[in-house]
């Protein structure tokens, strides 16, 4: 071996030992993880601790600072009050740890999620141009005669449950100013900020429990130069949002929905799994949903909206399997020998993601979306079926 | 160190960052990096108080529960998927760009080159910069300590070719 190459594969070693001491894991990630081993203690030493002296095992714990003891002693004193909601996070660095369960952890040592359901408040989708859709049947009649004839894989034993912090005015302030829109107006009852700057108007609002909406913007330009004849929709709105720095940060898939001079391009969100792919984002009603950027030919008014960037946390829960899925969903059917009572045929399922309201945090978490005909009396409706994805015993009940 | 047995907290802070980094040299993104990680020390707590020093050093002990877990993923979900781009040349799967700003970026593309290593090639270089000794490195991968050090310098050439042939 020459010399050269000998300082080739030193040099190459010394490189190796600096990516392998630099390769560390997110800050939080130490903090959560010692809460999951935490959490996994019989119940009974917990409890001692607690009772004698708690705070000198932690002190020996390694670097968990004193919001992460906070958290562990809820974890451990407040085990009757991990429902739906019921914990509390100290700031962000609170993170997902503490409602979160390891891979193979039992039930009872984490808390639970609230479920994920279509809206109670089933605002039917308006499309574009006006008028109004038929919505379609969320709730399945009872009894049913249901069946199913499709096909879902779904090979996952865990999936992420991705969690955010409802932002602040204070958030939202940061938000405008990154689009150089300064500085902020008296707020729209139920906004938490609205902003003008020239012929740009923005408000932005918080989430929402029914239907259940995330935080989100909606900026009108009234003085753009973007125009949508003649040029191809989507170049155009990519070059909008670009102008304004909200490309999305997350995957999407576009498509274009045009009335009359209007023409809208959907940024849809996915979610990329590692294990499924990329799924998409539904609303209450079932529908694929992101950024929208409306775009009126001739008219120099462009009009925005969409969720508001926000920082997610992500948690693994166990998942049930695809044929779960859908023998839940066929367990509730009734006998198929009564032909007088209505016959849903399901003939789709796909793995979704949906965002689920939990007040001063909220989740996005998967779930199976079922798909269909509901034929009653002679009379065919549009038929969706939503199955949550986590373990019933990880969600609220 | 052998006979020694630390308490487990210890043995987490100290080598969290080690057992994580050893994952990650090996796995796509840093997602599956930290799930790999968090059950190789949810597995470490509850073996720990079946641990004998006396056979083993608790840091060579807790790198083959690492070495066991990696493997489980690959076997589980990750093999296949893994074969396919390196066969393909394609880059690794991008992570989240939050994360990726927690990872020093002039080194990410260093550990995919040593991901698409062969397995015995890879294991014993990110075993070797995790800090273990050769005769460690040996013992964990089933062979003698001589052994060892040949795998990891004909893993070190491969991974300097591969780095080269990229840059080429």
């Amino acid at each position: 071996m020459s010399e050269e190459e000998d300082l080739d594969l030193l040099a190459l070693q010394r490189q190796l030992d600096d990516a392998f001491q630099t390769t560390r894991p997110r800050p939080a990630f130490e903090d959560e993880l010692w809460l999951r081993i935490q959490s996994r203690r019989p119940i009974w030493q917990r409890l001692r601790e607690s009772l004698s002296g708690l705070v000198e095992g932690f002190r020996e714990a390694p670097a968990v600072p004193s919001v992460a003891v906070a958290i562990a002693l809820i974890v451990i004193v407040g085990v009757g009050i991990l429902t739906r909601g019921g914990l509390h996070f100290a700031g962000s660095g609170g993170s997902t740890a503490a409602l979160a369960p390891a891979d193979n952890a039992g039930p009872g040592s984490a808390a639970r999620l609230p479920a994920p359901a279509f809206s109670q408040i089933a605002s039917p989708t308006v499309p574009l141009g006006g008028g109004v859709k038929a919505s379609p049947v969320l709730t399945l009649p009872v009894p049913s005669v249901i069946t199913w004839t499709g096909r879902l894989n779904v090979t996952a034993a865990t999936l992420p449950v991705f969690r955010y912090q409802e932002p602040t005015s204070a958030d939202a302030n940061q938000f405008a100013v990154s689009l150089g829109i300064a500085p902020a107006i008296q707020p729209a009852q139920g906004a938490l900020g609205t902003y003008t700057e020239d012929a740009l108007t923005l408000v932005v609002t918080g989430s929402t429990p029914q239907p259940a909406r995330e935080p989100s913007f909606t900026l009108t330009d009234s003085k753009s130069s973007a125009v949508a004849s003649g040029s191809d929709p989507i170049v155009v709105a990519t070059a909008y949002l670009s102008s304004h720095s909200l490309i999305p940060t997350w995957p999407y898939q576009v498509d274009v929905q045009r009335s009359g001079a209007t023409v809208r391009v959907r940024f849809l969100r996915l979610f990329d799994l590692a294990s499924e792919g990329q799924v998409s984002l539904i609303n209450g009603v079932g529908d694929p949903y992101g950024i929208e950027v409306d775009l009126v030919a001739g008219k120099p008014t462009v009009v925005e909206t969409g969720p508001l960037p926000l920082s997610l946390d992500a948690v693994s829960y166990p998942v049930i399997s695809g044929d779960q899925a859908v023998r839940s969903v066929l367990s509730s059917s009734a006998p198929a020998a009564n032909s007088s009572i209505p016959t849903v045929r399901l003939t789709k399922a796909e793995l979704v993601y949906v965002l689920v309201w939990a007040g001063d945090h909220s989740f996005y978490e998967p779930a199976f979306l079922f798909s269909g005909t509901l034929t009653d009396h002679g009379v065919t409706h549009q038929a969706r079926v939503l199955v949550p994805a986590v373990a019933p015993p990880f969600l609220s009940p | 160190m052998v006979g020694d047995r630390p308490p487990f907290e210890d043995l987490y802070r100290d080598y969290l960052g080690r057992i994580y980094a050893y994952v990650r040299a090996q796995v796509s993104t840093s997602a599956d990096a930290e799930d790999i990680t968090a059950q190789v020390f949810m597995n470490a707590y509850q073996a720990y108080g079946r641990f004998e020093a006396r056979n083993t050093s608790p840091v060579a002990w807790l790198f083959r529960i690492a070495r066991n877990a990696t493997t489980d993923h690959f076997r589980a979900y990750g093999r296949r998927e893994r074969l396919r781009r390196t066969i393909e040349h394609q880059p690794m799967a991008e992570d989240d760009p939050s994360r990726m700003a927690e990872e020093r970026l002039q080194y990410r593309a260093l550990l995919a080159h040593v991901a698409r290593l062969p397995e015995r090639q890879r294991d014993s270089i990110a075993l070797r910069h995790s800090g273990l000794s050769f005769e460690e490195v040996g013992v964990l991968m089933s062979c003698s300590e001589d052994a060892a050090k040949m795998l990891y310098h004909r893993g070190l050439k491969a991974l300097r070719d591969s780095v080269a042939k990229e840059g080429a």
